[in-house]
């Protein structure tokens, strides 16, 4: 069995475990109550979840992001890395097939998420509050995340780094249902709630309310 | 492990729901709410940041819940819940956070720190660490609602006074505030004293009104303490007194928590959809002017005026363009705070804190941006929906200095109405008002 074999077969398994611990994760979650809200809605439940999935989540929609445009759209791009990592890692096997050119693309939008999230770290290191905020898993997550897509640059223009990539997916497969990273499960369905209850409410989006 | 502990991780385990389980998974702690709380602004700690104070339950959450913070919790920050800590989270939940959603509101996952700080106001309740003060007022509240007949003779009887000042106000001899009318359209429910009557009680004549006055006060304490049976009982006295008279609508006086409550949640209490409409009298003199059923004039209030959105009415219960559209047809000079609307910060006394003689430093404190808001907008009069920003706004006018007047938004139509005996009656009740509200 060559090294590039055992670590696919490696990081399959990881990703099969990862896939069944947030699949048991859901089934958790979907377990408990979802309360039904049984008063008379003043504006449009559904456009309000559409909104918070959509221009909800747009830098200018918040005072919040608004201010911190920059580290916004630092944690927005990191995100979308990771999920380029992840696609190159299950596409990993045939991805030889793609030119050169395109493969670089990739490597460079992998390296990008790769940096925004050690500058993530280091952010979270030097900053005052931010780091009265975080615990080890905090860092950890970040690292091993920023490592996952940093591997998957190397490897896309460094074939013999396919082997470390591998390790690294599966290192960070199997550590993310256990840590921080599990948010990733709870977002849509806390954006639902928020959706539906400004919706509801007629507070958002803006277009609910007349005049505006 | 002490038996309030035992209560208060009973109540968090009873309340976990979807909603709660996503709130207390899905931070990233990436702290971008911090300056969306007007504790933080105030006072930049990062003890004051939503994501900080949200995380105290979630390490009580891991430490019960999570599987890698029971091996190594320090990994996790997860600590097990003591009778210390839940006492430190109950001050933190009554008095470190009014429930205004402006962080859910700013957090790119939508996370939903109130109904954390609310959950853990429940569980400090439940294990005796809920103010004391509010738990006196949402007790008498509910032994009202159980013998009514023993203070209704003298409810009627100042009743009977306030009539005789809405037909001196109105001009009117035959007007009347109608009690307990079987088949009335709409029943209005004020809160605890005059001026939330006869305002209200002068629109309703003037527009010709089919309505009745409530038996009970709108505000309900056991919302602030995160007691759902004990805020259900104190809002089914008005329910069930609804029904009792067959009311198509409950209208709520300008009360945030009160309208809030009995809008929005007290449908869920009930389990069942009310059979009668609830609206904030804002919406309700909103739509007379919309219909053109009131005679304004707005050189009646020649001040520059500004509002202030109450949380429970704007960015909680969507109550936002119709204060305004009744502002412009009754003022000549209405400025805007900046930020206002669903981004307007909270004025720092809402969920309960007013009330609370301990928590008054820290709400004048945590007061700072809506005063520094007020000041900037140059106004001289902040219209407020809302009892309690009324009070707030009215001890952030005297602690900063301020030197403005504080009023409803009911008060400021009748104003507008040009009604013949308002300088007799509406006016000298608010002078007196607003000067005991300045002190």
């Amino acid at each position: 069995m060559t090294l590039i074999l055992f670590t696919q077969i490696f990081a399959a398994l990881a990703l099969v475990f990862t896939l069944a611990a947030f699949g048991w994760r859901l089934r958790l979650f979907n377990a408990l109550a979802r309360p039904v809200d049984r008063s008379t809605p003043k504006g449009n439940p559904r456009l309000g979840i559409l909104y918070a999935y959509t221009l909800g989540m747009a830098p200018w929609a918040k005072e919040s992001t608004r201010r911190h445009g920059i580290a916004y759209l630092r944690g927005v791009a990191f995100h979308l890395g990771i999920f380029l990592g992840l696609a190159i890692l299950i596409v990993s096997p045939w991805l030889y097939l793609l030119p050169v050119a395109w493969r670089t693309l990739l490597a460079l939008g992998a390296a990008l998420g790769a940096l925004l999230g050690l500058a993530g770290f280091i952010t979270r290191f030097a900053e005052h509050n931010l780091k009265a905020l975080s615990t080890p898993d905090d860092y950890t997550a970040v690292l091993v995340v920023s490592l996952f897509q940093a591997s998957a640059g190397l490897w896309l223009v460094f074939a013999p780094a396919l082997p470390l990539f591998y390790m690294v997916s599966a290192v960070m497969l199997v550590y993310a249902p256990f840590s921080k990273i599990r948010h990733c499960i709870y977002y849509a369905y806390s954006r639902l709630f928020f959706g539906k209850f400004v919706g509801s409410r007629a507070v958002l989006p803006h277009s609910q309310q007349g005049a505006r | 492990m002490p038996q309030s502990v035992d209560t208060a991780l009973g109540i968090l385990n009873k309340q976990l729901n979807q909603p709660l389980a996503a709130a207390l998974e899905v931070c990233a702690r990436c702290g971008i709410c911090a300056e969306a709380c007007h504790y933080f602004v105030a006072d930049p700690q990062v003890e004051n940041a939503p994501a900080y104070k949200a995380e105290q339950l979630r390490k009580v959450y891991r430490a019960e819940h999570d599987l890698l913070s029971r091996v190594f919790p320090a990994w996790t920050g997860a600590e097990p819940l003591s009778d210390e800590k839940l006492a430190q989270l109950a001050e933190m939940a009554f008095n470190k956070c009014t429930l205004c959603y402006r962080c859910t509101a700013n957090c790119p996952m939508g996370v939903d720190t109130p109904l954390l700080m609310t959950t853990l106001r429940a569980m400090a309740t439940a294990s005796g660490y809920g103010p004391e003060i509010l738990e006196m007022l949402a007790d008498a509240a509910i032994e009202k609602g159980k013998d009514p007949e023993m203070y209704l003779e003298f409810f009627r009887d100042s009743i009977q006074d306030m009539e005789k000042e809405l037909q001196a106000l109105t001009g009117n001899p035959q007007a009347s505030i109608p009690l307990q009318k079987k088949g009335a359209r709409m029943l209005y429910v004020a809160l605890a004293g005059a001026h939330t009557i006869l305002p209200a009680a002068a629109i309703f004549e003037t527009v010709g009104e089919d309505w009745t006055l409530s038996i009970y006060e709108a505000a309900n304490y056991g919302v602030f303490l995160g007691d759902a049976s004990r805020a259900k009982e104190i809002a089914r006295r008005i329910v069930d007194e609804a029904k009792q008279l067959g009311v198509e609508e409950i209208v709520i006086s300008e009360c945030g928590h009160a309208y809030y409550a009995m809008r929005w949640v007290a449908p869920n209490w009930f389990g069942d959809e009310f059979n009668f409409k609830v609206r904030s009298i804002v919406e309700v003199i909103a739509e007379y002017v919309k219909e053109g059923r009131l005679e304004l004039d707005p050189s009646a209030n020649p001040e520059a005026i500004t509002y202030h959105d109450s949380c429970n009415l704007a960015r909680k219960g969507g109550v936002i363009e119709e204060p305004r559209r009744v502002l412009e047809a009754i003022t000549t000079d209405f400025r805007e705070l900046t930020p206002n609307r669903e981004e307007a910060y909270c004025c720092g006394g809402g969920s309960g804190l007013v009330a609370v003689p301990e928590a008054y430093e820290v709400r004048l404190a945590s007061g700072k941006p809506k005063a520094e808001q007020v000041r900037r907008s140059g106004a001289k009069v902040v219209v407020a929906a809302c009892e309690n920003c009324r009070l707030q706004i009215g001890d952030l006018s005297g602690h900063y200095g301020l030197d403005v007047g504080v009023v409803a938004l009911a008060d400021l139509v009748v104003k507008a109405m040009r009604l013949p005996g308002y300088q007799e009656t509406i006016e000298e009740r608010m002078k007196a008002e607003v000067s005991v509200v300045g002190n």
